[in-house]
């Protein structure tokens, strides 16, 4: 229903702040001169957190075609081998499609580092002190790297956003990062970058079963505070 | 038809489906089918790890022997060691329950790795100075909560004054758990939407389409 009324035109999103900011970054780093850095975690295809995973990618997606069109230089480490093809892929046509193919150098922008947490992020480290880039965007699953992450390209003064649904990691982004996607607003983030009304429409649909959650809550407290164990009792069986 | 698009998500419905049916049903076919792709999958990590191997030796040999990068010598190094491993590993016949793989790996990498994620405390202290500045009225809250659950985890003030620990389970309890279960839900909801999505189709994001 949500993705029908989307079609239709009939539901506009707020906006996201984090998501928004992705065009400025890339614009920032054409004009300094310095490159973009899109980190999509040590996440896998095949684990819980494969949908974060994606999200990351599909924002990979979104910010190779701009740094493709606007020629900005882009960096893209990684950590998993059955990521990193999927993600030189991504790449690749985002420059394909720009006709910029020419200017892709996947070997050196999306090197793969290592599978091992802190080899991947002291490896992303020297790399970010050695480049200096101009912005960061670190969107998809992170452990505790990710704070080695955020204050590193803060102290090299570079513009960043963090998002990831991993709850112990959200705090470390929130304190340095400029813009952070909190919880599930990262899964919103492809749909929500390609402004296409039957994505936004799903947008709509995810915080309507939030709605629908909230009431159930809601509903479950009072039901609990009288005595009635209803809910529990179905969401038990 | 573009095949280049339709061709992986096809794939993507039909193991999606597949894999949902195994959760869900108890048919003997579905999981044996799923079990089947499991095992495809195993296959295909493995030959990336080979491929990955190779590709390492690739780009970083090319990086020694051309020089022109500052960071070359990293690259040397690593091949040093992908080559050490894997000389030590096989030479003994023993892989890496062999005596001299488990020492290079307890002497070199462990400590290596204890090194970066001690190194944590400091970046903690660097984000913890960065924020905790009361700046305006909600940065005052944080740094107060901040001191309020320093002080009832340090052992000391808490055994010397009880209150300190009941103020700790307090902020942990009505304020932190309310909070963290509504993102939860909401991370929850998001994720499900958007393996649905992917499923059928609606997300091509990570095709390179957005």
């Amino acid at each position: 229903m949500a993705i029908q009324m989307g079609k239709q035109g009939k539901i506009k999103i707020r906006r996201i702040p984090g998501l928004d900011a992705i065009e400025e970054i890339v614009g920032r780093s054409v004009e300094m001169g310095r490159p973009v850095f899109d980190i999509v975690g040590m996440g896998v295809f095949t684990d819980i957190y494969a949908t974060q995973t994606i999200a990351g990618l599909s924002i990979l997606s979104y910010v190779s075609t701009l740094c493709a069109r606007l020629g900005a230089k882009l960096y893209a480490p990684q950590a998993s081998v059955d990521v990193l093809p999927v993600a030189a892929e991504i790449v690749s046509e985002s420059y394909r499609m720009e006709g910029k193919l020419e200017e892709l150098d996947v070997e050196e922008q999306l090197p793969y580092l290592s599978g091992t947490q802190f080899a991947w992020a002291s490896g992303i480290i020297g790399m970010a002190a050695r480049l200096r880039p101009a912005g960061n965007i670190m969107i998809g699953p992170f452990w505790a790297e990710s704070m080695m992450f955020a204050e590193t390209f803060d102290r090299i003064g570079a513009m960043q956003i963090g998002g990831t649904a991993r709850m112990y990691q959200i705090p470390f982004f929130a304190a340095l990062c400029d813009y952070v996607l909190i919880g599930e607003e990262m899964f919103a983030a492809g749909a929500y970058v390609s402004g296409d009304p039957q994505q936004i429409g799903s947008i709509a649909a995810q915080d309507w079963y939030k709605l629908a959650a909230l009431a159930l809550g809601i509903l479950g407290a009072l039901l609990a505070t009288a005595g009635v164990t209803i809910i529990g009792d179905l969401l038990i069986m | 038809m573009d095949y280049r698009r339709d061709i992986p998500l096809a794939i993507t419905f039909l193991v999606g489906i597949i894999a949902v049916l195994d959760y869900y049903t108890t048919f003997e076919s579905v999981t044996n089918t799923f079990t089947v792709i499991k095992n495809w999958g195993v296959v295909l990590q493995a030959f990336a790890l080979g491929l990955g191997a190779v590709n390492l030796f690739r780009v970083h040999g090319k990086r020694v022997s051309e020089r022109t990068r500052e960071d070359w010598m990293f690259s040397g190094w690593l091949l040093l060691m992908l080559v050490l491993f894997v000389v030590v590993g096989l030479g003994t016949g023993q892989y890496d329950a062999s005596t001299q793989y488990a020492w290079i790996y307890n002497a070199l990498y462990m400590p290596l790795g204890a090194t970066m994620y001690s190194s944590l405390a400091f970046y903690m202290a660097y984000g913890s100075y960065k924020v905790l500045r009361a700046r305006n009225f909600e940065a005052a809250l944080l740094f107060i909560t901040a001191v309020l659950v320093i002080i009832g985890n340090t052992p000391i003030f808490p055994a010397t004054f009880p209150v300190f620990f009941n103020i700790r389970e307090w902020i942990f309890g009505p304020i932190v758990s309310g909070a963290y279960r509504g993102i939860r839900i909401g991370v929850g909801i998001g994720a499900v939407v958007l393996g649905i999505k992917t499923l059928v189709g609606l997300e091509t994001g990570y095709l390179g389409r957005w």
